[in-house]
């Protein structure tokens, strides 16, 4: 399979919520194509739509209309089940809390999402496996539990988790919203090597300009409508 | 802090369901068994009087020969007097078989002692008539005028049904009812409940009887009575009781399992309350109204629901059973009161621990960052080391139970040691399920894993959830294993004193060569074989048939042999024993020739007495066929197997004995029995199945993120139900299989302690089909109570769900 130039693309993107007179429209048609093998920041206030503009590409909400197309394959017309199977193949995911199950040890948060969808670990993801948790430096926590674990090492294990599958996007949600700035720079960092050396995709929703700044693209979301995708012009003063 | 509860009673009473479903079925049961009872006792106590209005004084404690040297006296000094009481005697109406056992009582010759009550036709004039009871004969073919025989052999009575009567009294009713000359005429033993006697004589009856009778005034009697018949009921109530509190108790644990889980979901919003100035005090109060107000609502509405079950169930059984003692029940204050009381009670009393837990809340909770998942309960020391404590000091006093044969002992020790295992259930629970989840995990995917660590991730919780299914679980197998052990003591009983399903043995001449030939046709009969025989005569017994079992094995029951004399005895029944005593010598005659023989008594052939073959031989040279041995088909039914070979018999002129008769009215007893039990302890495995489906609902409630976390990684909707059918069938699977162990020990003990006593080595017998279904059953239902948790979670999109606070 070739790889794609564009990691995800959606087209005249809609999103309502309720009806009537209570009806919130939080897309109002937004065009947006993401290119593979960036780093793109999706940024703009609250209540913009942007976290709603991730859901959306990321196959974890149905849009109202509009089609939206990842790694090849369009989204808006799979059912349930066929969206959850493509998630685990080709989407991983950073959230800004609650990213790790408490009752696994975070090696066994790692390899949830092979584990979900049946996956054997061989030879190969176990090349991976040591691969992400290195670059991520959490070899000596992958058997402690979340609770044992700070707010920056929990991220880093969201981080392997959604890297270790090699999908063709990893989406991630106000990774650093919970962070101190120290924390916050290591986990962008981590998020932009993973761009630059592991050859990721990742698409970051954000409303801080600093973490915006990791990006190589800046996608600025306004009133549910995006604006063009534009190169970040400096590179942070850090 | 008046708005606050209100609020919080508004948004959390679908919370509370589980909890108010247990206190409503608890409660219920309380007011249904008052229902019961009461129509029970006054089914009973209605009528008690009828039988004698007519009559000055009551004679009780006294035997059927005495009863009729109190008739003679009555007779004699123009008095009169009625026996009540009855004897079970075999009937046929025309050339069929009525029964084969039916209750004749007696009718008085006084008008003023005849307490029937007149349907159709007339009462009997005297001897010779005989008079039904409408409900029994109700559609049976038999019609006034038709010939009735009743009893055997030559002490039997042929009598005309002339009237229909019905019976005011329950507590004193047969089927039929023959005038006195009649009665006594029946070669049986005569039950006497009482003798109503009336006339100038009564003050001087009591002179005239042997010790022990008793003489009453008419009055008197009837309130010793009705006591009496009362305190019999009381004894039912108070057994159904025991249930009711095995349910409430089942309940407790559900409730207290509800608030603890609420109470920590909520320990934020406390916590809050606590930061904007709410005191402890203040929460502690408005939680605690909460649980008042829960108390309230649910005992009430278990008030309405236990009221329209035992109107109910009064109606279905005076439904099913005309002539049954049910009248319809009046509704007691005092029991209504007290039902209410305990619902309250019991919801307050499963309150108090989780909601002092909730006063030890740090107002600084409120302002952590989101981790309500993080509700970590584990087993303290102190608890680990009671529920150990517990365990041995129970066990040991089940030792002490076996070996000195002590109930009180074995009940004792049978609770300490279920409540250890309570308080240890921390502990072993989860290990028990981390074993079994390990165990399947290898061939299940990824939802049984998850399924294993959720189940386990909250150990208090897991085995507050467990401990209810436990408890109703442990009892049912302990019941049921028990019961299996005492119906193979029995069966072991039964085989010894009928150790053949039915005979036909020739009355006054040999049987005729087509005769077994024309049994073994009958369907039901699995084989029957002609037994050779002659007739004797026995000193002290008179004359009756010998016949000497050969190559009957495969007919009687029990051990081979166990049908056959050793050489040198001879078995006689039981009934014609008289004055012989088993282990005495008789003389037997044959035709001129005579032998010794050493008596055994026994009943279960019919009316002859068994000698070996060897012995038979010895004293006739030309044996015929006398008696027709018959084993039954497994299953066959006694009564109708019983009618068909009576028709045989009939027409061959022989008697016909029906143990299976026995054999199945004791089997029924005991299936009875087993099914009320288990019926009554269902109810409390149905409120434990109530807590598992709360449990897990709350637990989606609570895990509404990670849910939505792992449906974001890839879990299908199927695998997320799956995972949490999982987590309720592992719950289920393993408080099921533990308590079948804990039952199956108490059944052992018990076996020990109190059955080996009345029956030598009494074996424990496992019922395995009973306990595979008790486990499958309980398997399906933990299945059914995630059904509604399963959905609700799976429905949530991930979108939502990671939203989510």
């Amino acid at each position: 399979m070739t790889t794609p130039t564009l990691a995800a693309s959606a087209r005249d993107l809609t999103r309502v919520y309720g009806h009537g007179d209570t009806a919130v429209h939080a897309l109002r048609g937004v065009d947006l194509d993401l290119p593979a093998g960036r780093f793109t920041a999706i940024m703009g206030p609250s209540g913009s739509g942007k976290s709603t503009l991730m859901h959306c590409l990321a196959g974890l909400d149905t849009p109202t209309s509009g089609t939206v197309t990842v790694a090849g394959r369009a989204l808006q017309d799979m059912d349930d089940t066929a969206l959850t199977v493509f998630r685990r193949e080709h989407v991983g995911f950073v959230f800004q809390s609650f990213n790790l199950l408490p009752m696994l040890t975070a090696g066994q948060n790692v390899l949830l999402p092979l584990e979900l969808a049946g996956r054997r670990v061989d030879a190969e993801l176990r090349a991976r496996y040591d691969l992400v948790v290195d670059v991520l430096g959490i070899r000596d926590r992958l058997g402690h539990r979340p609770s044992e674990l700070s707010g920056g090492q929990q991220q880093r294990v969201a981080i392997a988790r959604a890297l270790v599958s090699q999908p063709d996007i990893v989406f991630a949600d106000e990774p650093t919203g919970n962070l101190d700035s120290e924390t916050s720079a290591e986990v962008l960092g981590f998020l932009r090597r993973s761009v630059r050396e592991l050859g990721q995709t990742v698409v970051m929703v954000t409303h801080e300009t600093d973490a915006a700044a990791y990006a190589d693209d800046v996608v600025v979301i306004t009133d549910g409508l995006a604006a063009d995708v534009r190169p970040v012009v400096a590179e942070p003063a850090r | 802090m008046r708005t606050v509860l209100r609020a919080s009673l508004r948004t959390h009473t679908r919370r509370y369901i589980s909890a108010a479903v247990a206190v409503v079925i608890g409660v219920s049961f309380i007011v249904v068994t008052s229902l019961l009872s009461d129509a029970t006792r006054a089914g009973l106590v209605a009528g008690v009087e009828v039988p004698y209005r007519g009559a000055d004084v009551v004679v009780t404690d006294v035997d059927a020969d005495e009863a009729a040297r109190i008739v003679d006296r009555a007779e004699r000094d123009g008095d009169s007097a009625a026996v009540l009481g009855w004897t079970p005697q075999k009937v046929r109406v025309g050339d069929r078989l009525f029964e084969d056992r039916t209750d004749v009582g007696g009718i008085a010759a006084d008008p003023d002692l005849r307490w029937q009550l007149l349907r159709e036709g007339r009462l009997p004039d005297g001897p010779g008539e005989v008079v039904a009871d409408v409900n029994a004969v109700k559609g049976r073919d038999v019609a006034i005028g038709d010939s009735v025989e009743i009893g055997t052999g030559r002490s039997s009575v042929e009598a005309t049904l002339v009237g229909l009567v019905d019976t005011p009294s329950a507590s004193i009713g047969a089927q039929l009812y023959l005038t006195w000359p009649d009665l006594r005429g029946l070669d049986s033993d005569l039950w006497v409940d009482s003798v109503a006697y009336a006339g100038p004589g009564s003050s001087s009856l009591a002179g005239t009887l042997p010790a022990g009778a008793t003489v009453q005034p008419r009055d008197e009697f009837v309130e010793d009575r009705q006591a009496e018949l009362t305190k019999e009921v009381n004894v039912l109530a108070i057994l159904l009781l025991v249930f009711a509190a095995i349910a409430l108790f089942v309940s407790v644990l559900v409730i207290a399992n509800t608030f603890s889980i609420l109470f920590a979901q909520r320990a934020r919003d406390f916590a809050l309350l606590r930061c904007v100035g709410a005191t402890r005090r203040q929460i502690l109060r408005s939680v605690r109204v909460e649980a008042v107000a829960l108390g309230i609502v649910s005992a009430t509405l278990g008030l309405l629901v236990g009221t329209g079950l035992g109107y109910g169930l009064v109606a279905l059984a005076k439904g099913a059973l005309p002539s049954g003692s049910m009248a319809f029940p009046t509704p007691s204050l005092r029991w209504y009161a007290g039902a209410l009381v305990v619902g309250v009670l019991v919801t307050v009393v499963a309150a108090w621990l989780p909601t002092r837990r909730v006063v030890r809340i740090n107002p600084l909770a409120a302002l952590r960052p989101d981790d309500s998942t993080s509700v970590h309960t584990g087993a303290g020391r102190l608890r680990v080391l009671l529920g150990v404590a517990a365990v041995a000091v129970g066990v040991g006093l089940l030792a002490l139970s076996i070996s000195a044969s002590n109930a009180v002992a074995m009940v004792l020790g049978g609770v300490t040691s279920f409540s250890g295992v309570l308080l240890f259930g921390p502990v072993l629970v989860p290990a028990l399920i981390r074993a079994v989840g390990g165990l399947l995990g290898r061939v299940a995917g990824a939802p049984l894993r998850l399924a294993t660590e959720n189940a386990v991730r909250n150990p208090r919780r897991t085995a507050a959830t467990t401990a209810s299914l436990l408890v109703g679980v442990t009892l049912t197998t302990a019941v049921l294993v028990g019961l299996a052990s005492s119906r193979s003591a029995v069966n072991e009983d039964l085989d010894r004193d009928h150790p053949v399903d039915l005979t036909l043995t020739g009355t006054d001449a040999p049987l005729a060569a087509d005769v077994v030939d024309r049994v073994q046709a009958v369907p039901g009969v699995s084989s029957a074989v002609a037994l050779d025989g002659a007739v004797g005569s026995i000193s002290g017994a008179g004359r009756m048939p010998l016949v000497a079992p050969s190559g009957t094995d495969g007919v009687t029951r029990g051990a081979p042999g166990m049908a056959t004399p050793r050489p040198g005895d001879i078995w006689l029944p039981d009934d014609l024993l008289d004055g012989l005593s088993s282990g005495g010598r008789v003389t037997v005659r044959v035709d001129g020739r005579s032998a010794e023989l050493r008596v055994r008594g026994g009943s279960g052939w019919g009316e002859a007495a068994v000698v070996a073959p060897t012995t038979l031989a010895r004293l006739t040279t030309t044996p015929a066929t006398w008696a027709v041995w018959v084993r039954a088909d497994d299953g066959a039914d006694a009564e109708d197997l019983g009618g068909d070979l009576d028709a045989v018999a009939q027409s061959a002129d022989a008697d016909l004995v029906n143990s299976l008769r026995e054999r199945s009215w004791v089997t029924l007893q005991l299936d009875i029995l087993t099914a009320t039990v288990v019926t009554l302890l269902g109810i409390a495995v149905v409120i434990a199945l109530i807590g598992i489906g709360n449990t897990l609902g709350l637990s989606v409630l609570e895990r509404g993120r990670e849910n939505a976390l792992l449906r974001a990684l890839g879990l299908t909707r199927r695998q997320l139900r799956a995972t949490l059918a999982a987590e309720a069938l592992l719950l289920s699977v393993v408080a099921t299989v533990l308590g079948t162990v804990i039952g199956v020990a108490f059944a052992w003990v018990a076996v020990q302690a109190l059955v080996q006593r009345a029956v030598d080595a009494a074996p424990v017998v496992l019922p395995w089909g009973q306990l595979a279904a008790v486990i499958v059953v309980a398997g399906v239902a933990g299945l059914v109570s995630a059904l509604l948790p399963a959905r609700r979670a799976a429905r949530v999109t991930p979108a939502a769900g990671l939203s989510l606070d």
